[in-house]
């Protein structure tokens, strides 16, 4: 796991300083800071306050709520599995059984060598290829418990290549 | 304004929510998170009262209600009762051993002996939101609703010793259940996972506030270091300089 | 074989794309580039022909041929016969499971046939990138009608006139909305596109956004125009990416053309657009809610006794409708009120898009006039139930919205009649159950959902989902007593009466729809200790009925745990101390011997 300190902070006043310092920019702030590290590293939730004006705990509070937001540091690899009601009832529960069983992990957590992160979202809107799941954007559609494992095996893939 | 509360007519000022029509006639509407000063949260939902607008009723909470020019409206009628019982029943579930909800639930005849009531469970807090109400005022903002859905709670960033808390203890104050933990004891307040050094008042001797407390109502007030003297010795006086600092700031 | 007016339309939308369309897309244009044909056919990638779930699909104009569930491995083939020598390739064709025959044309699918476009009406037609070809059909033809030949009474008449309903849920007049909001003189006023589309099994909003993002700018600018208001925000969902992509792109190249901006098309009338991402969070498709996120604080909703036309962003008068509601202004301006009542029923007028997923053979978008009946759109439209299995119901409006059950197919789609049986419109998802789903356990998962998405800001809608889901719980793990069903219709009353805003109030639609119309199920899992739709794997159990059992032996083969044993030709057996309940025996058995039991095991032998 990265700690804080291996942190550029440079970038972090590059993502902040692209916004004008009111406040309805502050959820757009953070979601840039989420892409940048994968999560809201605490130091940087201090500087966003002081660029903002804006209390440390406001911040803390919509870091908290919005999902889009993460305090922990995720995995390499972010698999949202979808459990929106098509999903659901075409067994997106297996698709997430599977998924832990393969990765040793549960939902929200990240395995030890930070490759994967298991996310279970709401509804990724596509419906159609029920069930879904997404990894870094990129989706699965009519998944089975089968092709869970292809998948995985295929970013699995991608590390040894590299 | 004419507003029919429970079947007497009173008038009512433009702007004004029915809470605080009802208020001023000395009506009683069962409420937690509403205290003067933070008025209008409409988080414990306690206060509903039925209005009938030109012959359509609704439910509607006092708290946040704007009155309008001629509604009739029933803070006691039997689909209230029936509902709030169920709310205390609600904030019974969350907080299961919390003295002044079970007075309520006592109050309202709200059976306690209930299947999926937990006694073990030590929660005190029903998330009224005074306790950041109060904190954001004084213009601290050591505190905020963290989290959402039935996860919601009250906390510092990160659950952390907040460098923002002043160890006021305003939260303690506003706090309708008595659930915000705090602790004096020699010389020292623990709150919100901080510990503050204690002052001593001059004239009595006994420990009443922090120190951080006294300098930030000093510099707020912007006067100079008076004696430190402690609430039961210049109670009156404090809080009065208190009240001035919240309208000169906001 | 002309070439010079052929266009190869790829969709690019996300349910194709998840299907690697965009991997067809870049080879046909390599494809072609290494073709000598002397007019290039024009390759374009649009947005989505609703019937994802055949997807890839390839449509060759004008010959109007649709190819379904194209890969790479096809494109040569679709080059060298079809655009070079005029051939059909049969194996890509659509078999239309009605008709019982493949088509050359989509439009001929019974899947197509019953629709009618309106919002829709540019999508899998246009590269939803090019501003050039919205233009070409017609687009900003509106937005310059109104900016040159009428007032704002005028546009407002037209839009109360044509009896446009918000397509967003609770189906509040637009044309109303927009007259409110006009007569306050208390600027800047705003206008927002609620493109936040939380409802599970809804996804017409994202659809419009990537593939006809103009018409949702158009519509914002005619309402801009309108009300006097200069500033708009399309709030978008997180997960959103390529719609929120396409959709600024479309902002920037209509900026470029002068349709947004500084006066716009020479008319002297401002006005500019902005993208707000949103955070994640589902009571943000709540209007405060969703305009407390834009003002950069925690979505947490307020009362709504004071309206957002007058009182909403910034506590400014704000106009807030969604994706769809947006997408129907232009053809309205355009072909004027009568035309857009003449469609749908009364009080009811024009079309709804649907999203039709689920245990349906036919998943996608389906565009069709108001009163449809849900009957015609499960069964002709959808094609009827995967595996030709029992329907058992179906379920709108996402967690907000309720069940109906097979006793009213023949109920017309529209926003009274599904609110007079206790579901409603909400966005369209339409999600078809079979006897496999568990109207329980379904409860139960909606209460889940709320639990994490609640804001948790009041007591009954906290506190009341959370017991609620403790309930549910217990009962499809076979703890429930009869009272608890009692114990919800009483906590649903109490949570929908004293909830502080829509998600609250609406929270219990689906616990009570499932008890109006499936009590039996309830009474099943807590009296007869049985989930019969085995899905609640503590109340199922499974075995083989001898008389049926053929001995095929495929259970056998598919079990994971080797629970089934038996002889060739000779009825199996499961053996319950092994069985892990996972139903593949059930879902693979070609005979239908595999039955669900109950806690207890049923069995002969």
């Amino acid at each position: 796991m990265k700690i804080d300190s291996s942190i550029d902070y440079n970038e972090t006043i590059k993502i902040i300083r692209k916004y004008p310092n009111e406040k309805k920019f502050t959820l757009a702030i953070l979601q840039d800071i989420q892409k940048e590290y994968g999560f809201i590293p605490k130091e940087v939730m201090t500087k966003i306050s002081d660029y903002l004006n804006i209390p440390l705990s406001d911040i803390y509070s919509m870091s908290t709520f919005y999902k889009a937001l993460s305090l922990k540091e995720k995995g390499k690899y972010i698999i949202k599995v979808c459990n929106g009601t098509a999903c659901h009832i075409r067994g997106s529960n297996s698709l997430i059984e599977e998924l832990t069983d393969i990765l040793n992990i549960a939902p929200e957590e990240t395995t030890e060598d930070g490759l994967f992160s298991i996310e279970i979202v709401n509804c990724l809107g596509a419906c159609a290829l029920a069930p879904v799941m997404m990894v870094n954007g990129k989706y699965y559609g009519s998944m089975t418990k089968e092709k869970v494992k292809t998948v995985i095996d295929e970013y699995r893939g991608l590390e040894h290549e590299q | 304004m004419k507003v029919k509360i429970n079947g007497k007519l009173y008038n009512g000022n433009t702007g004004e929510t029915l809470m605080e029509l009802a208020k001023r006639n000395n009506i009683y509407i069962p409420n937690l998170c509403h205290k003067k000063g933070f008025e209008g949260q409409g988080r414990c939902r306690l206060c509903i009262v039925e209005i009938n607008d030109g012959g359509k009723t609704k439910i509607v909470s006092s708290c946040v209600y704007p009155i309008k020019d001629g509604i009739e409206v029933s803070t006691n009628s039997d689909k209230i009762i029936k509902i709030r019982k169920n709310i205390i029943l609600l904030l019974l579930l969350r907080t299961p051993n919390n003295d002044t909800i079970k007075s309520l639930a006592k109050e309202y005849n709200v059976d306690i002996h209930y299947k999926y009531l937990d006694n073990k469970k030590k929660e005190n807090c029903i998330l009224c939101g005074l306790c950041v109400e109060a904190c954001d005022k004084l213009g601290t903002k050591a505190i905020s609703l963290v989290n959402r859905g039935t996860t919601k709670k009250v906390s510092t960033p990160y659950d952390d010793a907040s460098k923002d808390c002043i160890g006021c203890a305003a939260c303690v104050e506003v706090c309708p259940t008595d659930a915000i933990s705090i602790d004096d004891k020699n010389g020292k307040r623990t709150i919100w996972n901080r510990t503050f050094n204690l002052v001593s008042c001059s004239i009595c001797g006994k420990y009443f506030t922090t120190y951080e407390a006294l300098k930030y109502t000093d510099d707020k007030l912007n006067i100079e270091k008076e004696n430190q003297i402690c609430n039961s010795c210049k109670r009156k006086e404090i809080s009065k300089k208190f009240k001035e600092s919240f309208k000169n700031t906001y | 074989m002309n070439n010079s007016n052929r266009k190869i339309l790829v969709c690019c939308g996300t349910g194709c794309l998840a299907n690697n369309s965009f991997e067809v897309y870049t080879k046909l244009k390599e494809k072609l580039k290494d073709t000598k044909i002397a007019v290039q056919p024009l390759v374009k990638a649009t947005g989505c022909n609703g019937l994802c779930e055949k997807g890839p699909v390839v449509k060759i104009l004008p010959d109007d041929i649709s190819y379904f569930k194209v890969s790479t491995k096809d494109v040569d083939a679709i080059v060298e016969k079809t655009i070079l020598n005029g051939e059909i390739i049969d194996k890509l064709l659509y078999y239309d499971t009605n008709e019982k025959k493949k088509l050359i044309s989509h439009k001929d699918a019974t899947f197509y046939k019953h629709q009618q476009k309106i919002s829709l009406r540019n999508i899998g037609e246009v590269d939803p990138l090019l501003i050039e070809d919205y233009l070409e059909r017609d687009g900003y033809k509106a937005l310059r009608k109104v900016l040159f030949e009428m007032t704002s009474e005028e546009i407002i008449d037209v839009i109360e006139a044509s009896g446009l309903r918000g397509r967003g849920g609770a189906g509040f007049p637009t044309g109303s909305k927009w007259r409110t909001c006009y007569k306050y003189n208390n600027f800047p006023k705003y206008i927002v596109c609620n493109g936040d589309e939380g409802d599970p099994g809804a996804f017409m909003d994202r659809s419009i956004m990537e593939g006809d993002p103009n018409t949702v700018i158009e519509g914002m600018i005619i309402c801009g125009y309108a009300i006097k208001s200069h500033k708009g925000y399309l709030y978008i969902r997180d997960e959103y990416e390529l719609a929120r992509k396409n959709m600024q792109i479309a902002i920037d190249n209509a900026k470029k053309h002068g349709y947004l901006g500084e006066n716009i098309i020479g008319s002297n009338f401002d006005f500019d657009l902005e993208i707000v991402r949103g955070g994640g969070a589902f009571v943000c498709g709540e209007s405060s809610a969703l305009m407390a996120s834009i003002e950069g604080n925690v979505g947490e909703p307020r009362a709504k006794y004071i309206r957002s036309v007058e009182k909403g962003l910034w506590n400014q008068p704000t106009i807030l409708n969604n994706v769809e509601t947006w997408a129907n202004i232009p053809p309205i301006i355009s072909n004027g009120a009568k035309w857009f009542k003449s469609i749908g029923i009364e009080n009811n007028s024009g079309t709804k898009v649907f999203s039709l997923v689920g245990k349906v053979k036919n998943t996608g978008l389906v565009e069709v006039p108001m009163g449809t009946k849900l009957r015609e759109l499960v069964f002709d439209i959808g094609g009827g139930i995967i595996k030709d299995r029992p329907f058992k119901a179906i379920q709108t409006g996402g967690p907000s919205g309720g069940c109906i059950p097979k006793e009213h197919l023949d109920i017309s789609l529209d926003f009274d009649s599904l609110s007079n049986i206790g579901s409603m419109m909400g966005s369209g998802g339409v999600i078809v159950m079979d006897d496999t789903t568990c109207m329980v356990e379904l409860a139960r998962y909606y209460m889940e959902f709320l639990s994490e998405e609640s804001c948790g800001k009041c007591t009954t809608c906290r506190e009341g989902i959370k017991i609620m889901l403790e309930i549910l719980t217990n009962i499809t793990k076979g703890e429930g007593e009869l009272e608890d069903i009692e114990l919800l219709l009483d906590l649903s009353e109490t949570i929908s009466n004293a909830s502080l805003c829509g998600l609250g109030k609406t929270a219990p639609n689906p616990v009570i729809t499932t008890i109006k119309y499936f009590k039996d199920e309830y009474i099943d899992h807590i009296v007869n200790q049985k989930c019969n739709a085995g899905i609640c794997k503590k109340l199922t159990s499974y075995y083989i009925e001898e008389e049926i059992c053929i001995g095929c032996g495929l259970c056998a083969k598919k079990c994971p745990t080797n629970a089934i044993t038996g002889i060739k030709k000779e009825p199996h057996i499961i053996n319950a101390d092994i069985c892990v309940k996972c139903g593949a025996c059930f879902t693979n058995c070609p005979t239908g011997a595999v039955k669900i039991g109950g806690v207890v095991v049923e069995s002969k032998n």
